[in-house]
């Protein structure tokens, strides 16, 4: 393929990838024969020679591949943000650079002949494209086989405004309502006790259903604790707990 | 068609500087008979790796046999295709483009969903923040130097910012054309040292055959693709040092010199090695230089390029990623540290091979006796090259360059002894592995002119028992296989429960928080929950957070660490008061932790936080806490 072309079908895959968009199962491979051609462009500006085939297909995959670091490290340097357009814009800007040096090198020079070179790609990609596809069934197979369960857990967490709770609380004389978050995933339904603890005071308890695979916002009513001093309160879900700290509204030294 | 366009005024013959390739098959029947036995074969072989996994899954005990016949099953053929005197260029080219592909079955099978190898977890992580942030260079939490060398992410994240793909998706695609890579790279790199295609496809099979092949080198991690780049520099390297004088020399320079730009972008420990290798390669062409039995301009190019080479990795080092040294300095004083503790009187400070390992007697035989035929096929080669000095005096220079090189393999192969010398052992043989390959496959290609039929099934079961072996020395169980969740282990710890803990956490508080973590949990908190863990080291030891006995108020420095350093969430992992990691490390390698069969922390020690006033339980899933520092409630009491 004349470098030309080669030019005109990078600029084509790059302004796809970049501005149109499309499903991924066709921009992959569009993108791979884009870095491809990208690698070809640098193997004849710089090699600028005829080589063993699967030689060149190495090196131009190789030198197409290496081309993304060596861009995303350029726009960094120049503080541009590594976003898709601004990978598509760059990979043009450096196959047109390379272009460039590749038509002034064959006006003088002219380029090498290789008519081995389109089977040798199809020796690579026919393999290649098998490889993929016996992959890919012996994924979807794995997957379809069923697997052991995994581990289950029930956890609870602070919710909600408790959910920042990052110093004391001040709680006031009413007492107040704390959210809770009780997840469940993996185990049987089951009936946990939910119990409220005011240092070592049990303040309240009831049984509260979880039911697995949810996620539910439960409130828990924590009354005032007792005086201005520092108390622990634990609320907690059978095994699982959080754990506060709080002072109630009363003026009395601790 | 052609790819390019006839030069004026040349022949088709004279504008091909390079020697033409031997023609291709003139029948197809052995094509078609080989396509359809490795269409065949790939098939069963692809059943059998996933027959595997499922017996690992439901731990029945199989899975060894499974896997090894799965892999036996295709490769063996292939082999025998890629050596048969017969074979065609193409069809050569064809077989080793589906080795590699079937090479890289069992990593894809172990991970076809996301990160589970540890380093994959800071690649992953890495790429997400150059989707999220569109930035280079960030500091990782994880690997703290990977953010230096982007060349792996920054090229997954630009393919799945410009695809739509997902990042593992991307990654396994820059995986697998990089595991091709390697594989034409070596058969390339054999071709241009000893001009047979044949000699070639063995070089391939026998670099294959190396530890890191299979699992390690085929991990979304920087070695995967700066390897790959490390061979097809040599292949440049080469082509510079052979090109006729003038323009075409200056462009296969300028082709090595990007390469290897590329591959300190990439990896720093393969960056050292091409350095390595040049600078043997630099020796030996000095050498046969002061005998006057190399050209000079052969010795001035190797010497040019390498010298090249070393200002772009030490500017690197020094300039971008200064931090490297100080992060690969302490493994190898250690290692060596470790090594004189052996030799010392007390004998300690070793390793023992296989420790709690539920590998096979036979895989652990096969490991030893690995060793015994690379020692004794780099015999073989030394003899070989005494005896036949073939090829031009380019071709001479590389062929002693990996002798050399593959030499190197024996002592690296001592520091697998010691704990700290073990991973660094392991990283080495992807390099030394590479001189035994080129250097060992003229010998196997002698014999088997010889004596096609004995020495060709002899050669054949020495394949496989190296494989085994060497896939058995490198990579632990774990690694290779699913299973049941094991605590302690980098790629069984994450169960769902530790995945949940740092959605929420990510959900609820936001991302890029500083935490205190272990490893295992760090891993999952670090890449999938976005968060910055610390895991400790000498300097920040967070693991005294853990290790201070209930009552007992952690020191005042580290408090002021944490609060300076504004650390705001603890995660408590209580696997660790009830089981020993599966790979003995707790935080990291140089945790003062004691190690033994018995977990090193009580529950007393784990649960001390739910009664201490500057630690907010947040969140509790019976193995998971999660804990909001409040420093200003240190000195506090309460009831």
């Amino acid at each position: 393929m004349t470098t030309p072309r080669i030019l005109a079908a990078t600029y084509a895959a790059l302004a796809v990838l970049g501005f149109a968009g499309g499903p991924p199962w066709v921009l992959t491979p569009l993108c791979l024969a884009a870095l491809v051609a990208l690698g070809e462009l640098w193997l004849r500006a710089l090699a600028g020679e005829a080589m063993p085939t699967v030689t060149r297909i190495g090196l131009a995959t190789a030198a197409g591949l290496v081309s993304l670091p060596f861009l995303a490290i350029t726009l960094h340097a120049t503080g541009i943000l590594i976003r898709p357009r601004a990978l598509a814009v760059g990979l043009a800007v450096l196959a047109t650079l390379l272009g460039v040096i590749v038509l002034l090198r064959e006006r003088a020079d002219g380029a090498p002949v290789d008519p081995r070179l389109p089977r040798t790609v199809a020796a690579v990609a026919i393999p290649g494209f098998l490889t993929l596809v016996a992959g890919f069934l012996a994924l979807q197979a794995y997957d379809r086989l069923p697997h052991p369960p995994q581990p289950g857990y029930t956890s609870l967490a602070l919710n909600g405004w408790a959910g920042d709770i990052d110093r004391p609380v001040a709680i006031p004389a009413r007492g107040v309502h704390v959210p809770v978050r009780v997840s469940s995933a993996g185990r049987p339904a089951a009936t946990e006790p939910l119990r409220v603890r005011v240092g070592s005071r049990l303040v309240s308890g009831r049984a509260l259903a979880v039911v697995p695979g949810t996620t539910r916002s439960v409130d828990v009513f924590v009354p005032a604790p007792p005086g201005n001093c520092l108390h622990r309160i634990e609320i907690s879900l059978g095994a699982t707990s959080t754990v506060f700290y709080g002072h109630g509204p009363g003026q009395r030294r601790c | 068609m052609t790819l390019t366009r006839p030069a004026p005024g040349r022949t088709t013959g004279a504008a091909v500087a390079s020697p033409l390739e031997a023609a291709a098959t003139v029948s197809r029947r052995p094509a078609i008979l080989c396509a359809a036995t490795l269409v065949a074969t790939g098939s069963a072989g692809a059943a059998l790796l996933v027959a595997a996994n499922r017996a690992a899954e439901w731990d029945t005990g199989r899975q060894f046999a499974l896997f090894w016949a799965g892999m036996l099953v295709f490769t063996l053929p292939a082999v025998y295709w890629l050596v048969r005197r017969g074979t065609g260029t193409r069809l050569r080219v064809a077989v080793l483009t589906a080795y590699a592909g079937f090479t890289y079955l069992p990593k894809l099978l172990r991970t076809p969903d996301g990160p589970l190898y540890h380093d994959e977890f800071a690649h992953w992580r890495q790429a997400r923040e150059i989707l999220l942030d569109g930035r280079l260079f960030e500091q990782n939490p994880i690997v703290k130097v990977v953010g230096d060398f982007p060349g792996l992410h920054s090229a997954v994240a630009a393919i799945s910012g410009l695809t739509g793909v997902s990042i593992w998706h991307g990654a396994l695609l820059v995986l697998m054309v990089a595991h091709l890579l390697v594989v034409l790279g070596v058969a390339v790199l054999a071709e241009e040292i000893w001009q047979d295609a044949r000699i070639a496809a063995v070089a391939t099979i026998v670099y294959s055959l190396n530890s890191s092949f299979l699992f390690f080198d085929t991990q979304f991690g920087y070695e995967s693709l700066a390897i790959p780049l490390l061979v097809w520099t040599l292949v440049a390297l080469h082509r510079a040092m052979r090109g006729p004088a003038g323009r075409a020399r200056l462009g296969w320079s300028a082709v090595t010199v990007m390469l290897s730009a590329a591959t300190i972008a990439t990896h720093h420990l393969t960056a050292l090695g091409l350095l390595g290798v040049m600078l043997i390669l630099c020796a030996v062409a000095t050498a046969r230089a002061l005998r006057r039995i190399n050209p000079r301009a052969v010795t001035w190019t190797a010497w040019a390029l390498t010298a090249a080479a070393t200002v772009l990795v030490v500017s690197y080092l020094w300039v971008v990623a200064p931090r490297t040294a100080g992060y690969l300095d302490p493994y190898l004083a250690r290692a060596l540290d470790q090594f004189a503790g052996m030799a010392g009187e007390g004998g300690g400070g070793g390793r023992t091979l296989f420790r709690e390992s539920i590998a096979p007697w036979w895989e652990r035989a096969a490991a030893f006796g690995a060793q015994g035929v690379a020692g004794l096929g780099m015999l073989a080669a030394a003899l070989w090259l005494r005896r036949r000095r073939e090829g031009d005096a380019v071709s001479r220079n590389g062929a002693l360059t990996m002798f050399v090189l593959g030499s190197c393999y024996f002592p690296a192969a001592l520091l697998i002894l010691t704990p700290s010398g073990a991973e660094g052992a392991r990283r080495s043989w992807a390099f030394s592995y590479l001189g035994i390959a080129l250097v060992v496959a003229p010998v196997v290609i002698w014999l088997l002119d010889r004596a096609p039929f004995y020495s060709g099934t002899a050669l054949l079961a020495v394949c496989a028992v190296v494989m085994v072996g060497n896939t058995a020395a490198g990579m632990n169980p774990s690694y290779r296989f699913p299973g049941p969740p094991v605590f302690g282990s980098d790629t069984r710890s994450a169960i769902p429960e530790v995945s949940a803990a740092s959605a929420w956490l990510r959900s609820t508080q936001g991302r890029d928080l500083r935490i205190v973590a272990d490893r295992y949990s760090g891993l999952i908190f670090g890449s999938f929950g976005g968060q910055r863990p610390v895991t400790g080291s000498v300097s920040f030891p967070t693991y005294d957070l853990y290790l201070a006995q209930p009552g007992r108020q952690p020191s005042p420095r580290l408090i002021e660490q944490l609060s300076s350093w504004r650390f705001t969430y603890l995660i408590v992992d209580r696997r660790m008061a009830r089981e020993v990691p599966e790979i003995q490390i707790y935080f990291e390698t140089n945790e003062p932790v004691p190690h033994s069969d018995k977990p090193a922390f009580t529950l007393g020690q784990l649960t001390k936080f739910d009664r201490t006033p500057w630690t907010i339980k947040i969140y509790d899933s019976g193995n998971i806490a999660i804990y909001r520092f409040d420093f200003a409630s240190l000195r506090k009491a309460a009831r």
